[in-house]
């Protein structure tokens, strides 16, 4: 193992230094998925600085570029896990944490990373450790670096929410919106006031010198008069570091500024769903709550969500499950619930079936499996790529091959879902981190 | 919703209702004849301008057996937004009925089972946030005829696939322990009834005297007992377990004392007591099947009877059934679990009750003690629509129910779930002889309209070989 990793960063280091040399590489391969557009036959990937330049068919490439030339290969986006543990060891309970963010417990410079991206799976979504409640907010990294900020992508991309059909996570759900109702009245009314203050203070300004000497006529102690003196030197005071500093609104409570996330799309939910009436009863108690959230269904043995499949599909939510085959509840009936999710109108991310090496190599031929079973191959791509990409919000970056998109590519020697296809190669960001190819 | 497949009466399209049926579903609505249809058009804007989103579910040709004694044939029930709205034998269907047509047919009131564990998921409290209305469980209870069941002292309604509404009444009935074998715990149970009635009677009091002197005291509720003050006022039904002759009479002087109608589960020495039982205003729970034997002890008859539930019924005892277990477990392949509450019914019925009775003691008893008897238990207007569709009678160990409907919905269909689909799949075969002579006799007078397209479609669903045998019936 070691000896393995050792030569591939042999080779990485040596190739990395070939790229860098004129930090930019052209591959010829025989087929690209893009996944944003399709297949293209006999492509040309240009790269440069880590970044994809172009794409397209049989397109020239200037002379002194070097040249990877794989006709024989099939090259797809880096996968994208966006439901993973690699790396992570805390433990969590089932509190109510959605201020706690994943990344706080990275560990940069562990062997699980490499052996990670070795497996072509180029970007992770963290989330924080939790059995139940809102364990936090997960995070989008890339598996090298060395530092936690060099690895994050995006902090906060998602909020866990794992969710059971109980009294207490219905009230975490609803309690924590109306404490953000709560602080919005309270915002308001500190803006109303700052308004006010603000006409108030313009108006005191005209009327100050008159109302000063009507004050000295006025009746009263003189300790009084101090103060109120006093009073309208410190307001003046006030008002002047007010209007350079503008309104400044009060400062949510950490624990309810996910939620004002939440509302205001800047946030997305993940919940967690064990069973159909899960997904009844966390629609009750969200209510009329306009969020931005995907469903996380563990497929496990005899699970029922196939009952509220066309719901859930209706309403075009995405759906985050493992490739697996179930069997109707009570029987040996089996079902191909990623596809039937997919035929209901829902999006679909396909996970890993866990976080180890061996499972994230077995990714791609697990998903085979549920093509072989009826789920569309595009959609079965999209759902290890593009799809997870969204989902963490960082589509923009990586997920397919695309112009401007981190150059991320895997390169089989045949179809990625066949079971007798191997990955040959990891370009990360430009560079080949895992294997060989030809120059 | 496609029609049910109640194929003998949908042939002869017969009464007004029907007909009218028939031409809502063609799809040329519009070319269309006659007077009746102008009324229905009319009567249809009306509610349309009234409520855009009332859902109407109706059931047609129908043998109904409401539950309030009697029945009658070619009937249709009609809801509205999942209460019935009308019962009768020609009555207009508003535009746009769901209708589920139960020719050949019969439709009794969803049943009600007194007590049930593990219909609604693992939880046994807190349902509103907990039920699991997907359950297998809760689908095999469907199919076996039960709408509404007693779980933790809770009424709850079997809304599948549904979590609102599923609660119908949180605390129904409480269980006192009256027992001999603990003379503590009866003691301090009498104690509380004396302190409880004592507070109600000084209150009744206070109340009268509050009119004249305004300064009266409020008594105070020291050493009453809540519950039992809700159980004094009738707002929540006393259970007892009680099977031994004395414990029974013990439950009834209780009873009489402090003037209550108790529930007693058990029960089994009932018929030796039942004028104590039927003078105290009981209700039992029984199970006809129970079997325990006399205690030598005594010289006085004893032990159980399978008359035991019609002896009691005959002393003004108002009985409901149970089958020995509560749950959904291995034992209902010896037909002892609650999925057998007909069959246990039947036994009833053995044991001399009559079957109106048994029925009774099934569907709207239950639904008395549960607290819920003015939403189910009968077919009437105003109540829930929670129907069974049997191809026969009910308590006949042959039949099943075709289809269950829930709140106006049809929630259950025995051709379309895994459970009993492959036992006897064609329902003809188990239709009443009278009722295929009475149908095809008045099908072959008058041929009804549209009735060549709806044999074509039986052909489609059920293979020709089933459409020709049908053919040479009705020849």
């Amino acid at each position: 193992m070691k000896l393995r990793n050792l030569l591939s960063s042999c080779v990485a280091l040596a190739l990395s230094s070939l790229a860098t040399a004129g930090d930019l590489v052209a591959i010829k391969a025989g087929h690209v998925e893009t996944v944003s557009h399709g297949c293209i036959q006999h492509a040309v990937i240009l790269v440069e600085d880590g970044k994809i330049v172009t794409v397209g068919k049989d397109l020239p490439i200037e002379r002194g570029i070097p040249i990877i030339e794989a006709p024989d290969l099939w090259i797809v986006p880096g996968f994208v896990d966006p439901y993973s543990r690699v790396g992570l060891d805390a433990r969590g309970g089932s509190e109510f944490n959605p201020q706690i963010r994943a990344e706080a417990e990275l560990f940069p410079r562990n062997e699980e990373f490499e052996e990670t991206l070795e497996t072509g799976v180029t970007t992770l979504g963290l989330y924080p450790p939790g059995s139940g409640g809102m364990p936090g907010q997960a995070c989008a990294i890339r598996p090298v670096g060395a530092t936690a900020q060099e690895m994050l992508i995006k902090s906060g991309s998602y909020l866990l929410f794992v969710f059971r059909s109980d009294a207490r996570s219905k009230k975490m759900l609803k309690d924590a919106f109306e404490k953000a109702d709560e602080y919005v009245e309270k915002e308001k009314k500190a803006r109303e006031k700052w308004d006010k203050d603000q006409s108030k203070k313009k108006d005191d300004k005209k009327d100050e010198k008159k109302e000063e000497k009507k004050e000295e006529k006025k009746e009263g102690t003189a300790a009084d008069f101090q103060d109120e003196v006093a009073q309208d030197k410190k307001d003046e005071k006030a008002e002047k570091t007010d209007a350079a500093k503008g309104y400044v609104p009060p400062e949510a409570d950490e624990k309810i500024k996910p939620f004002l996330d939440l509302r205001a799309n800047k946030l997305r939910m993940l919940v967690t769903l064990f069973g159909a009436a899960d997904w009844l009863h966390f629609s009750q108690a969200l209510g009329k709550e306009k969020i931005g959230y995907d469903l996380r269904i563990a497929l496990t043995r005899d699970i029922d969500v196939y009952e509220v499949a066309k719901q859930i599909g209706e309403k075009k939510l995405r759906v985050v499950m493992e490739p697996e085959i179930t069997t109707m509840a009570g029987t040996l009936r089996q079902r191909n619930l990623p596809a039937e999710f997919v035929a209901a109108g829902a999006k679909l991310v396909l996970l890993p079936r866990g976080d180890s090496p061996t499972a994230l190599k077995n990714w791609p031929r697990n998903v085979g499996e549920i093509i072989a079973a009826g789920l569309d191959r595009d959609v079965a791509l999209r759902a290890m790529t593009l799809e997870p990409a969204e989902m963490l919000g960082i589509a923009e970056r990586v997920g397919s091959v695309d112009k401007d998109k981190d150059a991320n590519l895997l390169f089989f020697n045949g179809d990625p879902f066949e079971p007798s296809s191997k990955l040959i190669a990891v370009m990360f960001e430009g560079r080949i981190v895992h294997g060989e190819v030809q120059q | 919703m496609k029609l049910g497949h109640g194929q003998l009466g949908r042939r002869i399209l017969l009464s007004v209702s029907s007909a009218l049926l028939a031409l809502s579903f063609a799809p040329t609505a519009s070319a269309q004849d006659a007077g009746g249809e102008e009324k229905k058009d009319v009567s249809a804007s009306e509610d349309a301008a009234k409520k855009e989103e009332d859902k109407w579910f109706a059931v047609i040709n129908a043998d109904v057996y409401p539950g309030t004694g009697g029945h009658f044939r070619d009937g249709t029930i009609l809801a509205k937004n999942g209460k019935i709205e009308q019962i009768g034998v020609e009555v207009d269907l508003p535009e746009g009925t769901t209708v589920l047509d139960a020719g050949g047919l019969r439709v009794y009131p969803g049943l009600v089972a007194y007590a049930s564990s593990g219909l609604f998921g693992a939880s046994s409290s807190d349902f509103a946030d907990t039920v699991n209305t997907f359950s297998p469980n809760l689908v095999m209870a469907l199919g076996n005829g039960i709408t509404t069941a007693g779980q933790s002292g809770a009424a709850l309604k079997l809304k599948r696939g549904e979590i609102e509404g599923v609660l119908m009444k949180e605390k129904a009935t409480t269980l006192l322990n009256f027992s001999a074998q603990n003379p503590q715990g009866r003691r301090s149970l009498l104690e509380k009834f004396d302190a409880s009635a004592r507070y109600l009677r000084d209150y009744r009091a206070w109340e009268e005297q509050k009119k004249s002197d305004k300064d009266a005291k409020e008594p105070s509720k020291k050493d009453s007992d809540a519950t039992i003050v809700q159980v004094l006022r009738g707002d929540v039904r006393a259970r007892f377990q009680a099977d031994d002759r004395e414990e029974l009479l013990g439950v009834a002087r209780l009873a009489q004392k402090y003037g209550f109608r108790p529930v007693i589960e058990g029960c089994r020495e009932g018929w030796t007591v039942a004028e104590e039982l039927g003078r105290a205003g009981a209700y039992a729970v029984v199970t006809p099947r129970d079997r325990t034997d006399k205690s030598e002890e005594l010289v006085a008859a004893g032990g159980t009877s399978i008359e035991n539930a019609a002896i009691l019924r005959r002393h003004g005892v108002q009985v409901a059934i149970v089958p020995s277990s509560k749950g959904v477990d291995l034992g209902g392949i010896a037909g002892r679990d609650i999925l057998a509450l007909t069959v246990e019914a039947g036994f009833g019925v053995r044991g001399g009750l009559t079957n109106e009775a048994a029925l009774e003691a099934i569907t709207v008893v239950p639904a008395r003690l549960l607290g819920v008897e003015h939403r189910v238990g009968t077919i009437e207007v105003g109540k829930d629509c929670d129907l069974l569709v049997c191809d026969g009678d009910l308590m006949h160990y042959e039949t099943f129910v075709q289809q269950a409907v829930v709140d106006g919905k049809v929630v259950y269909e025995k051709n379309k779930e895994l459970f009993y689909a492959h036992i006897r799949p064609n329902i003809d075969s188990v239709l009443a002889p009278e009722t295929r002579v009475d149908k095809g006799q008045e099908g072959a007078a008058k041929p009804a309209e549209g009735e060549a397209k709806d044999k074509e479609e039986k052909k489609d669903e059920k293979g020709p070989d089933q459409g020709d045998k049908k053919d040479d019936k009705k020849d």
